[in-house]
């Protein structure tokens, strides 16, 4: 079989990518290793219901007529309509560190930025010249590493407030321990508090189900459980992929959105990339009746939290670091549909090696997966108020659970320290789309797809 | 194709990338992508649907040639004189 282009993983990014080429030219096909596509904001079905992973919120809300904001430019390029998304903002986040200070944020702006005035008046004037730096700054020029973490305390004088204004952008997108590049940092606070937080009508199944539709409308293929084993090369030139089932084929260029250890497995290459730590998660999802009220913070959307002297952003030396990280309550977006059911979610920092040791004991395995709920609820609680009665059903996700599902090494849903930002690692016609070229969450993992292929592929096929 | 024609095409290329395009104010002879507010993603779309619609292949280093509509009509003239 030859197709002239073959994408490598049916998340997010990949199938963005595959939907944006099929739109022009429908000779694409798409592989997934999994039985479903979505990667790392998938979906399963326990207790005879529908479970999301990975999806608390997307980032870059943007209203309809701004049309360069990322989500307008996607959902362009894509050709698809606004409402067939069903958007419906957040309420309100928090960014939570105990027994210091709190700050409210939402779509509007106005209300960090006031709530910044209020409770850090002194740095406020710093406040204003970061804002500033970053909307003037051009996050995707290719430079070298600046640490944003010097950048804003240098501004604000004060490392409560930067740590605050560090932790949700951390959380939901940094690869790397306790700072952040300042263009990824830029990236990272338009999406979050400047454009701001939204989520779909539906489930993650019903987004992914649209683009499928869509992309099979325009007559791409998708084969799921479907592994690469390996890619075929000579030299710098790909001539196609063999499967795990022994099959092989042949194509014009290849995008992989696997990440780029991944794909170096694949070529049988060393990466030559520096070795930094990946840094893995835990995720417990806890179901509890709908008629469940919290005594606190009953409106949040998303909570950052950090009960620590010192807010740390590093792979902890024991199993899960409970000091710190994000409860998610994905009910509380504006005018959901009523559902029979409401969540908490909570994702902590993990140890991956830590948790693989105890994987060849399976009892060990399960007691600490049980432990690790059963530690992160009275955290969650003593924010929310006690709701351990009304859990319903509960589930624990370790770093093994996340890597065996999608494929990231070491369960590192951020995937590697270092970002490729061209996509170009070294071939003439295999490019690197998603979480390590660098666009995070789902609007940018869908642009990074998107954008790959119209620099690299689209023009030249 | 007639120069007419070929720009009313143009037109309904852009129209279909975004709906909300205002032409009222558009002069041809100015570049497209500053008067419509296009970016480069956008941009590409419109070779792209040259392509799909009229089979034309245009190499990377004639984009410049679709800066403008006068610019469009002109370098495509030619190549859709048959179409």
């Amino acid at each position: 079989m030859h197709v002239p282009l073959l994408i490598i993983g049916g998340g997010l990014s990949g199938l963005a990518a595959a939907l944006r080429f099929a739109r022009f030219l429908p000779d694409v096909l798409l592989l997934e290793k999994h039985s479903r596509t979505g990667g790392l904001n998938s979906y399963y079905y326990r207790n005879n219901r529908l479970f999301e992973t990975g999806l608390h919120a997307i980032t870059n809300y943007a209203p309809p007529k701004v049309k360069n904001a990322p989500l307008n430019r996607l959902l362009r390029q894509l050709k698809i309509k606004r409402k067939e998304l069903d958007l419906h903002q957040q309420n309100q986040s928090e960014i939570h560190f105990s027994n210091r200070e709190s700050l409210l944020f939402s779509n509007d702006f106005s209300l960090f930025d006031s709530e910044i005035s209020n409770k850090f008046p002194q740095s406020h004037q710093g406040f204003q010249n970061l804002l500033q730096i970053i909307n003037s700054y051009d996050p995707f020029k290719p430079l070298a590493f600046i640490s944003a973490r010097k950048v804003i305390q240098e501004q604000l004088n004060d490392e409560l407030l930067t740590d605050m204004l560090l932790c949700p952008l951390m959380y939901y997108g940094s690869s790397i321990e306790n700072d952040m590049d300042l263009g990824q940092f830029v990236i990272m606070f338009r999406a979050i508090f400047l454009e701001g937080m939204f989520r779909p009508g539906g489930t993650i199944k019903d987004l992914l189900d649209l683009l499928l539709n869509h992309y099979k409308e325009h007559g791409g293929s998708i084969r799921t459980n479907t592994g690469v084993s390996k890619i075929l090369y000579t030299g710098k030139t790909i001539h196609g992929v063999e499967l795990e089932n022994g099959e092989e084929i042949t194509c014009n260029y290849i995008l992989s959105t696997i990440g780029s250890e991944e794909t170096f497995d694949l070529l049988d290459q060393p990466s030559e990339m520096e070795l930094l730590p990946r840094l893995g998660f835990v995720e417990n999802i806890f179901e509890i009746r709908p008629e469940t009220v919290f005594s606190h913070s009953q409106d949040r959307t998303i909570i950052f939290y950090n009960t620590a002297d010192k807010f740390s952003y590093r792979q902890p030396d024991q199993l899960v670091d409970f000091s710190s990280g994000v409860i998610c309550m994905p009910q509380n977006f504006q005018d959901l549909p009523a559902a029979p059911f409401k969540e908490v979610r909570t994702t902590h920092l993990a140890n991956y090696n830590q948790w693989k040791k105890l994987a060849n004991d399976s009892s060990s395995y399960k007691i600490a997966k049980e432990n690790t709920a059963l530690s992160s609820l009275p955290v969650a609680e003593k924010i929310l108020g006690n709701f351990s009665r009304n859990i319903v059903y509960r589930d624990t996700f370790t770093p093994l659970t996340i890597e065996r599902f999608t494929g990231k090494k070491k369960g590192a849903i951020y995937g590697n320290p270092i970002k490729i930002k061209d996509g170009n690692i070294g071939y003439d016609n295999l490019f690197l789309a998603g979480t390590d070229q660098g666009f995070l969450g789902i609007v940018g993992s869908m642009l990074s797809g998107v954008s790959i292929i119209n620099q690299h592929i689209l023009p030249r096929l | 194709m007639t120069r007419d024609s070929i720009k009313d095409l143009i037109l309904e290329i852009i129209e279909d990338i975004d709906e909300d395009a205002d032409f009222d104010t558009l002069q041809a002879d100015k570049p497209l992508r500053d008067q419509l507010d296009l970016d480069s993603m956008d941009f590409l779309d419109i070779v792209m649907e040259l392509r799909k619609r009229h089979k034309l292949q245009i190499p990377e280093e004639d984009y410049p040639e679709l800066a403008s509509l006068d610019s469009c009509v002109n370098y495509l003239e030619p190549l859709l004189a048959n179409a």
